[in-house]
Parts: structure tokens; sequence; C-alpha cells
């Protein structure tokens, strides 16, 4: 009778109180306020419960309650569980102390309403691991004393609870990552969810826990006392961790208020009131959804950080492998350790050498490692010597397009966004740091937005099927991926700036990159260009039918040359598959490849009508590219050295090459010839510049031929004047070149001498042509096929073969002895593949359809 | 109650959607479809390998709405979707029996 009568004020005084605390809640938005009060409250209603107890039933020996989890670290949410440890001395009192106090107590908090999960052990069962219970293993380590016995409760905390800690250490911890790493799993292992679990999902507040256990264990093992665990976590963490917390305490109250239960997530509607409110920001200001939610991605990124230190606790292993210990990777070197898939350094402060920094990032990228919270934690302390570098100028494009080029590129860009090394090298970037677009499709954050979509790229090394194989087989080609990668980086920065259109934005802010970088002009004009056109080929796909080839021809247009073509395919790609896992699906997958097709078809197809005509509208455009400070003459000739070339000879060099190729043109007047041979980074670059003549081309990629060089790309063109122009870029297949750059001028004489007509370039063949000994890597089917439609005056030709030495030099003679004239002429080579396109007339005409067959069965014959 | 289905070009989707919505009709099912119907397929050639383009890709839009603005649903859908090209699509019309909201379990045109 005097216990519910005490009962009944209890109510009275928790739901006053607890109106109370939510009241201040709603006022302050104070979540952390909330759960400490929340806590006293309940510890005030066991204890006066308890004193009820006591009063009917006389004194209890050997028993104690105390508080566990949550409300043991005073942390109690509004709806959250309490849980409770009845604990007794010894075995065998059980039943005596659940009549006695353990139901009356538990009966009157559920009459309360209060949900309670009340556990009863011995002293002795708390010092067991409980493997099939670890949870509650975990759950002591937040124990506290509430009332009872006191020195009872002192045993547990100083004798029996570190006793189990330090001897079951390692499985105490590995339980524990085991659990966060299944957790993560089911949360697709990534903080970026449109409505996240604030508890159990990635960066929640049960990953400070975990951090803070595993924090207090490895304390316990080491000093056996038990200290704050915030403060045992990794200093340089520590104060944004702490932050992070206050926000995720106010935002768990707010979602339990909102609920009226323990529910978790943070779902869309509730972001909106949440920011209205200003909730978890410090002076509880209204924020839009978007920037509330920027502000909750940056607290779930500093809680992440967090559990680097989750992977470093070793994983349970089987007999052998605990026999083999824990081996250092072969990938370790004189700077780094990699264990575990985890790097170290060797010297912590070897990082302020920035090759050291750049090879640390490298090698995340190459294998994608992680770096140890350790590692992180020397790379932030070395940032301000690494800005010193970087204000001597370095060649910076040198380090980074190494690590943009690595299979695990966006792995590598994470950790060094993590740890601020990014955005110490490009500013720019921070404007889009946890930026959110907040609608239903897009699912990471800007930054991260542009982090897969590099991923997505170099994720298609790997795929061997389905539609993901032909983006794969345009990647292998291309010349310049790490433009891309770069493009990729920057092409919403935009976003995060106040410009009215982010594609002008991140166009402006790239300009500053292109600066640090150094790049050279060619490269910018890559970047600009898929930067500026990063979403015309989804609004192509989109808002053109795609069939008509008039929608073709006017994106062919933009696109330009098929270099372009093939890096804004697969930009546009990469982006639409990063804005979610599903947004590109089989369909717009099938329609972007057939855009690609259609325009690359077409961009082949229509070179030799997409000419360059001083008498058109073209002079305009031909007027921009007069070299300045040349007089009205050499304006002249400079026109008619471009008059009549096919519109892709414009758009595939630079200004500086036709300057140069300008040059070849004038010397003409003094010679029959003029050859270029430059080294490139793999490759040399022939140019010819001659009056066109028959059996030209065949002369050109004869000699060359027998010199060893196998052809892998070549452009013919020629003027309205009948000035031909041959760029041609070969592989030195036997050094010969490389090991004696004097042979490079022995290689054009004879060349002139070919051309002129001094040597005979088939006895040439005959005598120094050495064919592939190798067999071929792959087994390609030849097809030929030709084509009267496409062009208005000559027939194209299109071969697909296997690549060999002396193909381009068979090919062409097959060409020039049945008097065909190669008008122009684009060669190809893609990984062991010939691709070649020729413009082929006889007379002037397009090939009758005799002179197709008889072409077709000869080069049959010749392959 | 009727259901208008249509089949259109993705290029005269967002044509056909802004008419739609002008005539108050929000809701509507979108997919992503591919198929043929007499503009069959046709062979295209890639680097020298031919490729069929059999199914066509083609957006599929499915309302539900009251009859009194079936005609005029039709009517807007022909107008915005035509190219005059083979290939346009179709326009499919079928009466729906009955039509149930889950969230409240409102029936027939309220549920629309």
């Amino acid at each position: 009778m005097k216990l519910e009568s005490r009962n009944s004020s209890l109510h009275d005084l928790f739901t006053e109180e607890s109106a109370r605390i939510q009241q201040r809640f709603e006022d302050s938005a104070d979540g952390k306020a909330d759960i400490r009060d929340r806590t006293s409250l309940i510890d005030t209603v066991v204890i006066a419960l308890w004193n009820g107890v006591a009063a009917v039933g006389g004194p209890v020996d050997g028993f104690c309650i105390a508080a566990l989890g949550g409300y043991g670290r005073r942390g109690l949410f509004p709806y959250s569980d309490i849980d409770l440890l009845f604990l007794c001395e010894k075995e065998g009192r059980e039943e005596f102390l659940s009549k006695k106090a353990i139901a009356p107590l538990s009966q009157s908090l559920w009459d309360l309403h209060l949900r309670v999960s009340p556990t009863t052990r011995t002293l002795a069962e708390c010092g067991k691991l409980h493997r099939s219970n670890i949870e509650f293993n975990i759950s002591l380590l937040d124990c506290r004393y509430i009332c009872g016995d006191e020195k009872l409760y002192e045993r547990l905390r100083t004798r029996v609870l570190p006793g189990v800690v330090i001897r079951e250490s390692e499985n105490l911890m590995q339980e524990l990552t085991g659990l966060a790493r299944q957790r993560h799993q089911k949360y697709g292992q990534t903080i970026f969810h449109l409505e996240p679990n604030i508890k159990d999902g990635p960066g929640g507040l049960r990953d400070y826990q975990v951090a803070c256990w595993l924090a207090q264990i490895a304390e316990l093992k080491r000093s056996r006392e038990w200290k704050e665990p915030a403060q045992l976590l990794p200093a340089p963490l520590r104060a944004d961790a702490a932050n992070a917390i206050d926000f995720l305490d106010a935002v768990r109250c707010f979602l339990h208020y909102r609920q009226g239960r323990d529910l978790n997530v943070l779902t869309y509607e509730l972001q909106r009131e949440a920011a209205l409110r200003g909730i978890g920001l410090r002076a509880g200001q209204s924020e839009s959804p978007n920037d509330w939610m920027r502000a909750y991605f940056r607290q779930a990124r500093a809680i992440l950080r967090l559990t680097t230190s989750f992977d470093e606790v070793p994983r349970a292993k089987s007999f052998w492998s605990r026999l083999a210990g824990a081996r250092l990777s072969p990938l370790s070197t004189t700077d780094f350790n990699v264990t575990y898939g985890r790097i170290s350094l060797h010297k912590p402060d070897s990082v302020e050498d920035a090759n050291v920094m750049f090879r640390l990032f490298e090698l995340v990228g190459q294998d994608d490692l992680k770096l140890m919270a350790e590692t992180e934690n020397a790379v932030e302390a070395a940032l301000p010597r690494i800005q010193k570098w970087l204000s001597t100028a370095p060649d910076l494009w040198m380090y980074f397009r190494r690590i943009l080029a690595l299979p695990y590129a966006a792995a590598a860009l994470r950790a060094m966004h993590r740890v601020g090394l990014l955005d110490l090298l490009f500013k720019e970037f921070r404007a889009i740091d946890s930026l959110v677009i907040r609608d239903y499709h897009h699912r990471y954050t800007v930054d991260e937005h542009s982090f897969v979509t590099i991923e997505n790229l170099h994720s298609l090394a790997s795929k061997n099927d389905g539609f993901d194989r032909r983006f794969r087989d345009i990647r292998a080609t291309l010349e310049h991926p790490d433009l891309l990668y770069l493009s990729l980086l920057f092409h919403d920065v935009g976003k995060g700036m106040p410009n009215e259109s982010h594609v002008e934005g991140s166009l402006e802010a790239v300009q500053g990159v292109f600066e640090r970088l150094r790049l050279d002009s060619v490269s910018r004009e890559m970047v600009t260009f898929l930067i500026a056109n990063h979403l015309r080929m989804s609004a192509t796909l989109l808002r053109r039918d795609i069939f008509d080839p008039e929608a073709v021809h006017d994106f062919a247009k933009v696109v330009g040359t098929v270099e372009h073509l093939k890096m804004l395919t697969l930009f546009t790609y990469a982006d639409i598959k990063a804005v979610n896992p599903e947004a590109l699906t089989p369909w717009k997958a099938e329609m972007l490849w057939q855009l690609y097709a259609a325009t690359e078809n077409y961009l082949n197809r229509s070179v030799d009508d997409q000419r360059m005509y001083l008498a058109g509208e073209d002079a305009r455009e031909l007027e921009r590219l007069i070299p300045t400070g040349e007089g009205a003459g050499e304006a002249d000739r400079f026109r008619n050295f471009l008059d009549g070339f096919p519109r892709r000879y414009l758009l595939t060099h630079s200004p500086g090459e036709i300057s140069a190729h300008y040059r070849m043109y004038k010397r003409l007047g003094h010679s029959d010839a003029d050859i270029s041979i430059t080294k490139r980074d793999q490759y040399y670059e022939l140019v010819l510049a001659t009056q066109d003549r028959p059996f030209l081309f065949t002369k050109l990629t004869g000699t060359v031929a027998s010199w060893g060089m196998n052809i892998l790309k070549a452009d013919a063109y020629a003027n309205k004047n009948g000035i031909a122009l041959d760029v041609v870029r070969f592989a030195d297949r036997f050094h010969t070149l490389d090991n004696n750059p004097p042979e490079i001028v022995r290689l054009k004489q004879q060349l002139m001498a070919v051309i002129s007509g001094e040597l005979d370039v088939s006895i040439l063949m005959r005598r120094k042509f050495q064919p592939e000994k190798r067999p071929p890597k792959v087994n390609v089917e030849t097809r030929i096929h030709m084509d009267n439609e496409c062009s208005s005056h000559s027939t194209v030709v299109e071969i697909v073969t296997l690549d060999r030495p002396g193909l381009l030099y068979d090919i062409s003679s097959t060409f020039a002895e049945h008097g065909f004239n190669i008008e122009v002429g684009l060669i190809d080579t893609e990984g062991g593949i010939a691709t070649d396109v020729f413009y082929v007339t006889q007379n002037g005409a397009k090939l009758t359809s005799a002179r197709q067959q008889e072409l077709q069965s000869e080069l049959q014959h010749r392959f | 109650m009727t259901k208008v289905e249509a089949i259109v070009q993705p290029s005269r989707f967002e044509a056909v959607k802004e008419v739609l919505t002008e005539l108050g009709i929000g809701g509507m099912t979108i997919s992503d479809v591919r198929g043929h119907g007499r503009q069959k397929g046709h062979t295209e050639v890639y680097r020298g390998r031919e490729y069929t383009v059999d199914l066509l890709p083609k957006i599929k839009i499915e309302i539900v709405i009251p009859d009194n603005l079936v005609d005029a649903a039709i009517d807007a859908i022909l107008q915005s979707a035509s190219t005059g090209k083979i290939g346009d699509g179709k326009i499919f019309v079928s009466k729906v029996d009955q039509a149930i909201r889950i969230r409240n379990q409102e029936r027939g045109v309220a549920a629309l």
C-alpha cells in the first residue's frame, strides 16, 4: 500500500519532469542537456523505488542496481530503453531477490510506462565472456552505480570488470569491430543515404561508441584504470568528434520527440523540420534543408574518421593464419609499412617531403589501401610544410596525374580529401565539401559524387560483360585519360559557387586549377570542353531523337573530334552512374552507346565532306588562325595552305602544330618535301608535307615499316591545291631511334629518296622489313566495309583487322596498284586491332560496285 | 475512369508531360521501355562490326483519368508527341473498373 502511494507521487513527478525536460529541448534544442537531465530523472525514480522496496522489506545485502548502456553513460534519449543491471553477489539468491526486490521494482517502473530492460547477473557471471551475448559484456563497459550495496558494485568495477576486459581484450575488440563491420555492411558501407539512420548507420552514434569502447579496452589493458573514454580518442579527431556528438545527440532527441518512439531514421520530412529549427546548429538558426544536411554529413564524416581504428583491430583468424602472424605485405617500402591493407610510416615526419607524401597516396591508389590513424595524423601535421612546398611552384601536375591514373584513384582522392590535402592543393574543391543536392535522385554529396565518377571509370577495367564492356573498350583507347579524371574531379565545383549556372562556376574555378597545375593549352582546351559540355550528351539523349541524322549531325558538330566524343561519352557514363547506383539503367546506357556509335560513324564518314574553304562561311574561322604579326602576303599564303583541308585537321591539331605544319609548307618552295620526326611520350610522330602524287602514302608507310616501325595512327590529308600533309605516329619496335637518335636524320633522308623516286619502296620492304615473329595475342576476324553513301564524292572503305607491322603498306599499295587515290586516310590502332578508314576515289569519282568487289577480294587475299 | 497508355519518343516526353500537367493531370507513371512496331529495327556498322538496332528506346506514360478528361488528354498527347515520322509511338485507351488509394483506402475518382 505504501509503495503504491509512493508510485503515484513518483508518476506525477516523472510526468512533470519529463514534460519540463521536453519543453526545455523544444526551447533550446540542447540534446546533451536533455539526455543528461533525463538520466538524472530516471536515477531519482529508481532510487526512490529502491528506497520504497527497502523500507517495506528491510535491508537487502549482497545486491545492487547499476545502469548499463546509454543510461549508464548518462546519455538516455527520450524513448530509449532503460538498461538496468540487478547485481547479486552470489548464486542461489536470485529467487529470493526476485521476489523481494527485482520484481516489485521492475513492475513499478513498467507502471510508470518506462521501457526497462532488466538483467540479473551474479558477480561471477559478469566476470565471464559471453560469446553468445557479447552485447552484455560491452554494456558493462558503461555501467554506473545507482543504489544498493555499494561495496559490491565497487568489486565489480575495480576487480571483476578490469579482469575480464584485460583477459579477453582481444576477443572483445574483435567482436566489437566484427559487429561494426556487419552494421556498416547492412548500410552499404557509406554515410551517404537519403534518409540516414543516425544511430546505427556509418558515421552514426553507434560508431562513436564503438570507438570509445575500443579506446577504453585498450586503456584498461594498459593502466587497469577507468578513464573518460572521450578523452582517450585520438587527439586530432577529438574536438570534431565532440562537436559531431553534440549535433547527433540533439538530432536524436528531436527524432524521438517528433515520432514518440525510439526511431532514429532521419526521414526526408523530418530533415526539413530539423533544418527549419536549426537542430544541432550552434545558434539554433534556421537553415535550408540542403545546408542543414550538409552540416549533418560533415558531422557524420567526423565520426566516420574514428572508425579508421576499427580496421586496426586484427580480425579473428584461423589457427594457421595466427601461426603465420602479422606479416608485412610485399607492398611495404623503405618509407611505408603495409600490414593488413593499412599503411603506416617508418618515420612520421617523412611525409613533410612532398615526394613521400605523394608516394603515400599513390600506394593507396594503386592497391586500395587505407591509412592507419597515426598515418592520417602525421599527414595532417605535415600539411603546413606541403603548403610551403606549393609556394615554390612545383610541377604539381606530374604528381597529381600519376594518382589520377591509378586503378583506385578515387580511394586516394577520398583519403587526400579526408586529411585536408586535396583542399590544400585545390582550394576550389572546398566549395563542394559535403555539399548536398537534396532530391530523391542524388544519393551522394557533391564531393563524393565527383569521387564516384572517377571510381566508375576505373572500375570499367574489370567489366567483362553487359553494356559496361562497350564503355570499357572506349576507355582503353583514350589518349589522355588523366585529363578526363581531372575534368570529373572539378566538373561540379560550380555547384558550391554563387554563379547562376554551375557549369559557368566550374569553368571559372578550374582556371585556378589550370594555373596551379601549369597545364599546357591543349590540355586546358580539353578540360574546358568537357566541363562546358558535360550535360550536353545526356540532354541530347533525352531531348533529341538520336536516330535522327540531323540530331547526330548537330551533336557531332559540337563534339568535333572522335577523341572529344570518347571523352564526353565516358564522362556522361560516369556522371549519370554516380548520381545513384541505379541511375544508369540499361536503357539509358544503350541510348548513350547508340549516340556514341552514330556520332563516331558520322565523324569518321563525313571527313571528306567536312572541308574548310576560303570562299565559304569558314573564311572568318580561318582568319582567326593566321599567325599574329604576319604581313598581308603571308596571311594569303597561310589561307592557301589551309584552303580545302578537312575540318578534322583543324580540330585535331593545336594552333602551335598548325603553325609548325605551315612552316613546313613554306619550305616546300625550296625542296620537294619537308619531313619532321618528333619523339612524344610513347611514340614518334612523323609529319610529311609534299605535293600529292600517286603511291605517296604507300611510299611513306612502306619506308617507315621497312625500318621496323609499327604505325599506330595516321592521318592523310590534302588541301585544295594538292598539297598533302600526312601525320604518322609509330612505335619504335626495336628501339632503333631510341638508342641511336642520329638515325632519325637517316630515316628522313631515306624517306626523301623514296618520295623523289631515287629509291624503290618495294625493294626496301623486301630487303629490310622484318615481320612480327611472335604469334598474335588476339584473334581478329578481318572485316571490310565499303560505303558509297556517306561521302558525296568518295567511297569509304573501312577495314578492321589484326594489326601487324607492314599492314598499312599492304593496304595502301593495294589501293595504289589498282589506281585508286586516297583522298583522306584515318588510321587507328586499339589494343592490337587496326581500324583504318580510307576515302578512296578513282579518276576523281566513287568506285563502281565492280571495282569495289575487286578491291574487296584483293584485300581479303592479302590478309 | 479510363487508363491511357502512351508510348512516345524519349525526345518528346518532356513536351507530353508539360501538356498533361497543364490539363491538370499531375499523376502519371513513367517507364523506360524498348520495342518496335512497324518501325522495325535496322542494322548499323560500328568499327566494322554490324549491330542490329531491333528494339528502339521509347518512354511509356500511363495515366488513369476521369472519363471527361480522356479526349483532351489524347489530343494533347497527339499534338505534343507527333513529329510526323515513323516511330512516333502509339496510344492505348482502356476502361478501369476501380482505383483504390492504399494509404486511406479511398476508392473511385477520389483515389486518382
